[in-house]
């Protein structure tokens, strides 16, 4: 073969290389633009906080929530997410409320079985905590997320409220 | 005349062709890699990711505001995109950044517009900061009070 010919192999080759990395290139940037931002971690963590400082100010349970005898206000139970001033309405984006709201409240001798239990939301999502994060489609479901602290009761008693927050939203934030 | 003609040879002759065939190369590689460059630019400065990326980023603020909370948000990218797509007037109206209930729609083109829920049950508004009659490139988002 000569000089010339080579040369030619040579472009050829060098152009499929380019356009091979080009390829990838582009493939990699519609990827990563064509997903959408997931920020339901950060929500979750949000309405988390929201609750907890609703429940707790100072490292002090709220008289509304236990009251000084150290019995469960109930009517809090039914009415916390307007006390709280969560809003689970979506309107018309989706048939079913993307929240699910839980606080566990445990007495510091026995932390075992809750004293009282709050939530509010669509209970249908705590299915979706179970998966583990290896499982088929697990990005596709609900993003769980659950924290604890200890607080002080009116009467000093030492309680251990557990928080978990769950959002949907699947549509928004995944693929 | 026969100077000349060894300077033609130089461009059309056989010794010729392996520099224009050089010159094609190096331009469609240029070419190639302008287009590229251009692409990933534009993905990532597009109007869609923007407005889902704005339309978020002011939900999570609404969500983890207290009443009677001013925000200032830089939306420079955002609002230059809008006054060439929608025209400054209806950036004034307001129409780049609404708030109806608990829903943030973010529209920066005619065709697009991008939603999002907040928890947060609050009245919150938005408007562009204007001075001296000049769009500064940021957003206002005011969080009222509890509904």
């Amino acid at each position: 073969m000569d000089k010339k010919g080579a040369e030619k192999i040579l472009a050829v080759y060098w152009f499929t290389i380019l356009i091979l990395v080009a390829g990838g290139i582009f493939a990699m940037v519609y990827t990563f633009y064509h997903y959408p931002y997931d920020v339901r971690e950060m929500e979750a963590n949000i309405m988390i906080n929201n609750l907890a400082d609703c429940l707790s100010k100072n490292g002090k349970i709220e008289s509304y929530v236990i009251f000084q005898d150290g019995t469960f206000n109930e009517p809090f139970k039914i009415d916390f997410l307007n006390q709280c001033h969560f809003n689970f309405d979506n309107g018309e984006r989706y048939e079913r409320d993307q929240y699910y709201l839980q606080a566990d409240f445990y007495k510091f001798e026995d932390l075992e079985n809750p004293l009282a239990s709050i939530s509010g939301g669509n209970q249908n999502w705590i299915a979706d905590c179970k998966l583990e994060k290896d499982e088929e489609n697990y990005e596709k479901t609900a993003q769980c997320l659950e924290r604890r602290f200890y607080s002080l009761g009116q009467n000093g008693n030492q309680y251990l409220i557990k928080i978990l927050a769950i959002v949907g939203k699947t549509k928004e934030n995944v693929k | 005349m026969c100077g000349k003609d060894s300077k033609l040879q130089g461009v059309f002759g056989k010794k010729g062709e392996l520099l224009i065939s050089n010159i094609i190369f190096i331009v469609l590689n240029l070419v190639f890699l302008a287009i590229l460059i251009v692409f990933i630019v534009k993905q990532g400065s597009g109007a869609i990711v923007l407005e889902q990326s704005y339309a978020k980023q002011i939900a999570l603020l609404i969500d983890s505001a207290k009443p009677i909370t001013e925000v200032r948000m830089d939306m420079k990218e955002g609002i230059e995109k809008a006054k060439n797509e929608i025209g400054e007037e209806r950036i004034k109206n307001k129409e780049v950044v609404k708030i109806t209930g608990n829903l943030v729609t973010v529209k920066i083109t005619d065709k697009g517009g991008y939603s999002y829920n907040f928890f947060n049950d609050v009245d919150a508004t938005a408007y562009p900061e204007i001075v001296n009659g000049e769009f500064t490139g940021f957003y206002i988002i005011k969080i009222n009070n509890y509904r």
